[in-house]
């Protein structure tokens, strides 16, 4: 009976229900929209480091590690190729390629920039790193020619673009000045600024003479073959790493989780302001609730006088008030978890063109670009319907417990 | 047999500074099966004294003993309880529940008592709105209902659990003379039918000569006790 007097009554005002349950709707509507996109871009941000600066793990001798900074070319990974075969029979492992980053010094014949030097194996570098996704232009030609490729505002600062010639300076590894020109064959276009302001590729082979190489190899970098969930994603790259550990004792082996660390702290701090975020907006729906009910029980009063009459106990009062909150609570978190789910299908699939919405002033501030797709996170989906539904209760409380402690002679005079 | 006693009742209540004694030492017996009518001017203390009788109300001093047993002592949910088993009421202006039909209401106290099954539930209801003369109405909501039809209502959710007292505090007043006499006439039935005993308080003197006896209230004293 209790539940049938309340789910009519619910029925009964109907358009105060509604708009109680919108709130909530709304509210959980605006939660699963942000966190598919937040989730969506952490997960975008996530590809983009991997598959353009840090690979998933990267691999260098402690010393080197150590010493990063001045990216010096004393330290090399010993037999880089036979650990780069070794790696690529682990399943796990999709891709393996060595690189050699060096200080250097770009000229225009005017102007004179430092860039980080970054020597690549032209063959095995799209197995791990997806640069020539973002090149404007073309990518090397593999006939060990001086090309180079340049983050695209390091161009733009020095005026040159794809076609052009420049000049290159670097200490070779004997700490002897070395300067080259280059011809310029792309310009690469991240959302990496320190890719995009400082960052220049030549091929090992080139780097052989212009730097005096000799087989140096500064890091071995290791992509893991991707997965649908995420978790297990980062299961593999852990694995893997210590895998790699155990038989390199020398070795540094670090995944993307620790050298992007600062970007992890930033992406928790991101979801929780989101859940901030929807716990206010959920609040305005716990307050709307509360005076809902709030309502219900002051039209209700002599109602509440009739029921304690024939027997109801003040309890049975407050739980009758507080299912008609549960409904309601119900009834939006329903409502919000489904426009939810539409909305987010269409994320998933279509996405959200971030760029075109937002402009260019983000790009170089974010490491996304382009459309970001919505994730589905079902332990998400189900702890917003969760707290939709326990707003509402805790909202219906004091009200509830108010009708159950309205005196019987007191509420059957009401008018 | 006495089935209620009142011994020297007394209700005040503070309003500001002020006392207001709204019963000054009601003595009183009811017999089962009395059909009694409590008159009086406004603020007599007819109203205070069905809410004591009916258990919705306690005393400020004397005793309240239903078939031996004695209330005072009762909290508040020992009250509901008994209220629920033994107790029945018919108001001024109906209070039907608005969202439940006409069974439903008239099951209300049943379900409340949870003594009966669903089915004696439904089967109980349904004779006791036949009683009323509602028999076809049972599935209308109150809305749908005139105020007559609704009071037969009422009268048939307070008698559906076989209460020792029903407690009726002006139960016509809001019905035009020939329904009052319509709802009057049930009353009496169902009193002489099941020997319930039904307490109501009135201002009406068409209702009042239905009584079998007519208690007159007078700033909160018995002032006549009229047995016919």
């Amino acid at each position: 009976m209790l539940f049938t007097i309340a789910f009519r009554n619910i029925l009964r005002h109907r358009r105060r229900t509604i708009l109680s349950a919108i709130t909530i709707a709304a509210g959980m509507l605006v939660f699963i929209f942000m966190n598919s996109l937040l989730t969506g871009a952490d997960r975008a941000a996530i590809d983009n480091l991997i598959s353009l600066n840090t690979a998933a793990l990267k691999i260098q001798t402690q010393r080197y590690q150590n010493e990063q900074k001045t990216l010096p070319l004393t330290d090399g990974i010993a037999n880089a190729d036979s650990l780069r075969l070794k790696l690529l029979t682990d399943k796990r492992v999709k891709g393996a390629t060595p690189r050699t980053r060096f200080l250097g010094q770009l000229s225009n014949y005017a102007d004179a920039v430092p860039v980080i030097g970054i020597a690549i194996d032209e063959r095995t570098d799209s197995t791990v790193f997806s640069l020539s996704r973002c090149i404007e232009g073309s990518y090397f030609s593999g006939d060990n020619r001086r090309e180079i490729i340049l983050g695209k505002r390091l161009a733009a600062n020095l005026g040159v673009t794809a076609g052009d010639f420049i000049t290159l300076y670097a200490l070779t590894r004997y700490e002897s000045r070395n300067a080259d020109e280059f011809k310029i064959v792309g310009l690469l276009n991240t959302t990496d600024p320190a890719l995009n302001r400082g960052a220049a590729y030549i091929t090992l082979s080139a780097a052989d003479d212009f730097i005096d190489r000799e087989g140096l190899i500064t890091e071995l970098d290791v992509a893991v073959r991707e997965r649908i969930n995420y978790q297990t994603f980062v299961k593999d790259v852990k694995g893997v790493q210590q895998a790699v550990r155990r038989s390199n004792p020398g070795c540094a082996v670090d995944s993307y989780l620790e050298i992007a660390a600062d970007y992890f702290k930033i992406s928790r701090m991101k979801s929780m302001f989101g859940f901030i975020f929807m716990g206010f907006i959920l609040l305005i729906a716990g307050v709307g609730i509360f005076n809902t009910v709030f309502m219900s029980v002051f039209e209700r009063i002599r109602e509440i006088g009739v029921l304690r009459a024939h027997g109801f106990k003040p309890a049975e009062i407050t739980r009758l008030f507080l299912l008609e909150g549960v409904f309601t609570g119900v009834a939006g978190s329903t409502l919000g978890l489904a426009a939810g789910c539409v909305v987010n299908v269409f994320l998933v699939i279509y996405g959200y063109p971030i760029d075109k919405v937002a402009g260019d002033s983000i790009a170089g501030d974010l490491p996304v670009y382009g459309t970001i797709y919505g994730q589905w996170n079902i332990g998400t989906l189900a702890a917003v319907f969760l707290f939709g539904i326990a707003v509402a209760v805790l909202a219906g409380i004091i009200p509830a417990r108010k009708a159950g402690s309205i005196e019987v002679n007191q509420a059957l005079r009401f008018n | 047999m006495a089935i209620l006693e009142l011994s020297d009742l007394r209700k005040e209540y503070h309003k500001g500074d002020k006392i207001i004694a709204a019963l000054q030492g009601v003595t009183l017996s009811i017999d089962k099966g009395e059909f009694l009518a409590v008159v009086g001017p406004s603020g007599s203390g007819k109203s205070t004294l069905l809410n004591i009788i009916g258990c919705l109300d306690s005393p400020s001093q004397g005793q309240v003993v239903y078939n031996g047993r004695k209330l005072g002592n009762m909290d508040e949910r020992q009250l509901a309880e008994y209220r629920k088993s033994n107790i029945a009421f018919v108001f001024q202006s109906y209070n039907l529940i608005p969202v439940l039909t006409v069974r439903e209401n008239v099951e209300l106290p049943l379900v409340i008592e949870r003594r009966l099954s669903v089915q004696q539930t439904r089967q109980r209801a349904l004779a006791m709105i036949d009683a009323v003369g509602l028999s076809g109405m049972a599935d209308r909501l109150p809305r749908e209902l005139s105020g007559g039809q609704e009071q037969r209502v009422a009268i048939a959710r307070a008698l559906v659990k076989d209460p020792l007292l029903v407690l009726a505090d002006e139960p016509t007043a809001n019905l035009d003379s020939h329904t009052a006499e319509e709802i009057m006439s049930i009353m009496r039935k169902m009193n002489a039918d099941k020997q319930t005993t039904f307490v109501f308080s009135t201002h009406d003197k068409m209702v009042e000569s239905h009584a079998r006896r007519v208690i007159v209230l007078k700033d909160g004293q018995i002032d006549k006790d009229e047995r016919r």
